[in-house]
């Protein structure tokens, strides 16, 4: 044979072998969703500790949760140990709690190791998260002083019993609404580890002016999601009630002027009506008492 | 009770016997009937979307018919009502007919109210669950009280005529016939005493009914009056259609006059000079429609607000001809007839009665349905018949439907009592004889 | 971490209970029944000790004691009290922001899933419109405004539509007699009727709400309802979370708080920057949902009629000055 026959033949064959290949590779990218994991560390006011894996994949543009996958938690990082298994819930989210006193291994950096794993099925490719987070104290004072409220913040880590500031993090501060946070503002920890912000004197509160207040690093790199929480009278106290005796028109009692008119209109006429029928009545007792007397006459 | 012989002869043959001709009219009439039950029963069936009402225009040939019968049997009740009062001569042959007039059309009224609803299922609910300050709890008291009264009303014209009738030995009818006028009439016996009652019950009735009937039809007219939409926010429209009824009720009452002469062969009875009478009253009547009518139109032409050019626009381009015809032509035609002696014709007025008839239901038509039409926030689809609304066979033969069955109650009634009220015509005599 | 306004309560008031039961089928362990009856909540009463075999609605058979058992009228009943009562101390409010509306059409796509409404009904409509030839076009989503003065719960001959304390305007299906009265008693034509049987789909063990608003009732009317069901639950309204650009804010305005989602602000601060306004103040229902005026759009309005169907284009042929 030829050289160049050699070539095309040799050609050929590469390509009808890559061809299924890619095709299968193509076929199998079309069929396996490939998910994303994301795991978050969460330290709430009562340091509660929780772990929380949200699965979803990206479809139309649209994020889509995926409901009962089972997660993997892990901690520690090259040496991992399993914490447990949690399936996801209908919002593609699995939570573990980690308890309020945890004590863990750190590694050189003074860091935790977590992560999350989801094993993948017949339809999903498997996924894998890992964060490191660095264990933070968030302390919170409220101040009042000429009518002008305050915010006054601390930050601090404990490493080996001496405790270092964190300087340069962004703490921000929110108070809970029906639906979301209501942002406040945001503060940036100075070298000592602290900040302060004013809090505004007009955010309308429940009746009694109670407001909650929530100081957090949010996402942040090292330290995850570490909340405070306190109740606080600092907002202006609001009642709103509409009494069920208001009158209206939208409303269930009618003003007292309709049903007035009305009842006075109805018993004029109706008693009119009444005068008619009564005569009638009369007229049929005259009528009957004439017949007995006998001047009843057929005309002829 | 004693009665002229000759009047009994002349006015009630139709009592007596039935023609073939009654016969066939009557059937025809049904046949029409039946065609809007069938109608009826597809729309209940299939649901409102057979009609040609959308989500804009919610209310069309149904709410149009409920107020012209409405507007129909108010007008009956004041001209019977104050023709009462004011003892006027030329009444007599008549009051009768305005009577029935009131009462059949507030029985065939609320009908099409009940083909506009939309769960007939749940009718009963306006009573366990009413709210005072909805306007149509307002309607449906008002209609209670005025169907009430309207009975009692012509109940109280009726005895003297059953007393009459039940009298009369020589009343070919059938015995059910004369059970029921012994029944109703009550033993009435015509003496002093009882006629004095009875006469003082007419009266109070007579004026309850005028007071009645304006209530009534002011409320029917605020369903419209109180809401926001351009073209029915109009301070006017209470008056305006008290107006516009009697002004439709008087041409009824023409054509009735008209037909009921021909056909029973009254003649003598309704006369030209009743003709010509209530033909002025047309004319009277007329010129305060047509004055209302130009007041309101006047007041939103003139004025800036968007809402009202945009109505004014659409009434001078889409419904042109109907605008014409029943704010121009309507008006004019009936007062040129009557108002020149040459014109003044027993053909020529009813001809002008049934062009005023004519022209309150397009008055009627074009006040409801332009004004859905033309929301605040301008309609924005491209489904035809949600941009314009088109009347499907079901409203109109439910419409034909309506009108024939007035036609056959009228026609079933002139079988049980005199359309010409025999005790009316009876007291002329008496007094003449007296004079 | 949301925050319950109502902590503390759940589990103890059987209306509670109830209330989750009529939502959804699934909510709670022994599930809706299928049939009439349904389990309630827990109740001290001297109890039978009878027990009874009924059939979930999926598949399993489930022994319960009878005493559990109440029919589905006395639930309906409750729930439509709590409906007419609402939520405490809470008054909604809705802004839109007209600036960044481009008729993405989704707001209209959540609420029809959301109500299992047939396609033709639209409780959330969207318009283009121009005030005069020089003023700005702009596109006008228009949910219910649930006014402070509402002409169509005035003019409701049986009490069918009531506003409720918390500001919302819901419509009892059951009450409806299909009068349309409410319907041309609102200025903004933001009711629909259902002219023929919309054929919906319920699921199993479904109770009627008025606060879901689920099945559409032929011959009744519908309306958006702000999502009454959703605020119960705290959650927001579905075409608030649905919009892709935010346009939506909803919130409590006794709080002086609303979100679209992702940003969420002051509402009084919202309306001062950005001049917010209610659409025909003149006519005085006092509405409940604010606009931001169309001002410095980052995109052309134009922008909104591409990629839509041919047959929602033609609605907005002749948009223009009246």
């Amino acid at each position: 044979m030829s050289v160049m026959k050699k070539n095309i033949i040799s050609k050929v064959l590469l390509l009808s072998f890559l061809l299924p290949l890619s095709v299968k590779a193509y076929t199998q990218e079309k069929t396996k969703i490939s998910p994303y994991i994301q795991l978050q560390y969460f330290k709430d006011t009562e340091d509660q500790r929780v772990l929380q894996t949200t699965l979803s994949y990206s479809k139309d543009r649209m994020e889509l949760p995926l409901p009962g996958m089972e997660i993997s938690f892990f901690k520690g990082g090259v040496t991992r140990e399993l914490i447990s298994r949690i399936t996801t819930n209908n919002k593609g989210i699995a939570r573990i709690e980690l308890g309020k006193d945890l004590k863990l291994p750190v590694d050189r950096d003074g860091m935790w190791a977590f992560s999350s794993e989801y094993m993948g099925n017949d339809t999903i490719e498997a996924g894998k998260s890992e964060i490191t987070i660095k264990d933070v104290r968030l302390e919170m004072a409220l101040t009042e002083t000429d009518s002008i409220k305050t915010i006054s913040l601390k930050a601090f880590i404990k490493q080996n019993g001496i405790i270092k500031p964190v300087p340069g993090e962004v703490v921000k501060i929110y108070v809970p609404r029906m639906f979301s946070l209501l942002p406040i503002g945001e503060v940036t920890l100075d070298e000592t580890g602290t900040g302060t912000l004013e809090f505004p004197s007009d955010l309308p509160g429940d009746k009694e002016g109670n407001l909650t207040i929530i100081t957090k690093f949010e996402e942040n790199q090292v330290f995850g999601n570490v909340e405070r929480k306190v109740i606080q009278k600092w907002g202006v106290p609001t009642e709103y009630s509409v009494p069920s005796s208001h009158r209206a028109l939208w409303t269930k009692t009618p003003p007292m002027w309709m049903i007035i008119t009305l009842s006075v209109l109805l018993a004029g006429v109706w008693g009119h009506y009444l005068f008619a029928i009564i005569s009638l009545i009369i007229i049929r007792i005259d009528a009957k008492r004439e017949a007995a007397k006998g001047k009843y006459k057929i005309q002829k | 009770m004693e009665a002229d012989k000759k009047l009994i002869k002349d006015l009630t043959p139709e009592i007596e016997k039935t023609s073939l001709k009654w016969y066939i009219t009557f059937f025809i009439f049904f046949a029409f009937f039946a065609a809007g039950i069938y109608g009826l029963i597809l729309q209940i069936d299939k649901g409102h979307i057979v009609t040609g009402m959308r989500d804009n225009v919610v209310w069309g040939f149904y709410i149009v018919n409920f107020i012209f019968f409405m507007g129909l049997s108010y007008s009956g009740a004041l001209i019977s009502g104050v023709m009462h009062l004011f003892h006027t001569g030329w009444r007599k042959p008549v009051i009768r007919m305005a009577e029935l007039i009131t009462v059949i059309s507030l029985v065939i009224g609320p009908f099409f109210i009940f083909f506009c609803i939309g769960r007939l299922d749940r009718l009963y609910f306006l009573f366990i669950h009413p709210r005072i300050q909805s306007p149509i709890t307002w309607d449906v008291i008002a209609i209670c009280t005025d169907l009430i009264g309207c009975f009692l009303y012509l109940y109280l014209s009726f005895i003297e005529d059953f007393a009459i009738l039940r009298d009369y030995a020589d009343l070919n009818v059938a015995p059910w016939k004369r059970k029921l006028y012994k029944a109703l009439s009550l033993g009435y016996s015509g003496t002093e005493r009882q006629q004095k009652i009875l006469s003082n019950a007419k009266t109070i009735m007579a004026a309850m009914i005028i007071a009645i009937a304006i209530i009534v039809y002011s409320v029917l007219a605020w369903i419209f009056g109180v809401t926001l939409q351009p073209g029915w926010h109009s301070t006017i429209f209470g008056p305006y259609f008290v107006i516009a009824a009697v002004f439709s009720g008087t041409g009824l009452l023409i054509i009735l006059m008209w037909i009921f002469r021909k056909v029973y062969h009254l003649e003598e009875y309704i006369t030209k000079r009743h003709f010509v009478n209530v033909g002025v009253l047309l004319t009277v009547i007329a010129a305060f429609y047509g004055y209302f009518t130009f007041s309101d139109y006047l007041t939103k032409w003139y004025g800036s607000i968007k809402m009202d050019s945009i109505l004014i626009d659409k009434l001078f381009s889409d419904y042109y001809s109907l605008f014409i015809f029943a704010n121009y032509i309507g008006i004019l035609l009936p007062c040129i007839i009557i108002a020149f002696p040459k014109f003044r014709t027993i053909p020529n007025i009813t001809i002008a009665a049934v062009i005023a008839i004519t022209a309150l239901w397009v008055n009627r038509y074009i006040i409801v349905i332009p004004t859905l039409e033309t929301p605040f926030l301008p309609i924005q689809d491209t489904r035809i018949d949600w941009i314009k609304y088109t009347p499907t066979w079901i409203e109109w033969s439910l419409t034909i439907a309506g009108v024939s069955v007035f036609a056959m109650l009228f026609m079933l009634i002139s079988k049980i009592a005199p359309i010409i009220s025999i005790s009316e015509m009876q007291e002329k005599d008496k007094n003449e004889i007296l004079k | 971490m949301k925050d319950l306004k109502n902590n503390g309560e759940e589990g103890s008031s059987r209306r509670r209970f109830l209330k989750r039961l009529g939502i959804g089928v699934g909510a709670v362990s022994l599930a809706g029944v299928a049939g009439t009856a349904i389990i309630s909540g827990k109740e001290a009463k001297a109890r039978s000790g009878k027990k009874v075999k009924l059939l979930s609605p999926d598949g399993k058979l489930v022994e319960v004691d009878q005493d559990d058992i109440k029919p589905a009228k006395e639930i309906v009943a409750a729930l439509k009290d709590e409906a007419r009562k609402g939520l405490p101390d809470r008054k909604f409010a809705m802004v839109i922001d007209l600036a960044k509306c481009k008729n993405a059409r989704k707001c209209v796509e959540a609420c029809q899933e959301g109500h299992m409404l047939p396609k033709d009904h639209e409780w959330m409509k969207l318009y283009l419109l121009q005030d005069d030839i020089h003023t700005a076009k702009y596109w006008f989503p228009r949910p219910c405004f649930h006014c402070d003065k509402p002409m169509c719960v005035s003019v409701c001959p049986v009490g069918a539509t009531f506003k409720r304390a918390d500001g919302i305007v819901l419509i009892d299906n059951q009450r409806c007699i299909g009068c349309k009265f409410c319907m041309t008693g609102c200025p903004y034509s933001a009711r629909v009727f259902n002219w023929e049987d919309p054929k919906v789909k319920l699921p199993p063990g479904h109770v009627y709400d008025p606060e879901t608003n689920i099945p559409a009732v032929e011959g009744t009317v519908g309306k958006c309802i702000f999502c009454a069901d959703n605020l119960r639950r705290n959650e927001l309204p579905r075409c608030v979370t649905a919009c892709p650009m935010g346009v939506i804010y909803f919130g409590d305005l006794l709080e002086d708080t609303v979100t679209n989602g992702n940003e969420t602000v002051r509402f009084s601060q919202l309306m001062t920057d950005r001049a917010g306004y209610r659409y025909r103040e003149e006519l005085g229902t006092l509405p409940s949902v604010y606009y931001l005026p169309p001002a410095q759009r980052m995109f052309p309005v134009e922008r909104g009629l591409e990629g839509t169907d041919e047959s929602i284009k033609g609605r907005y042929k002749k948009a223009g000055p009246r």
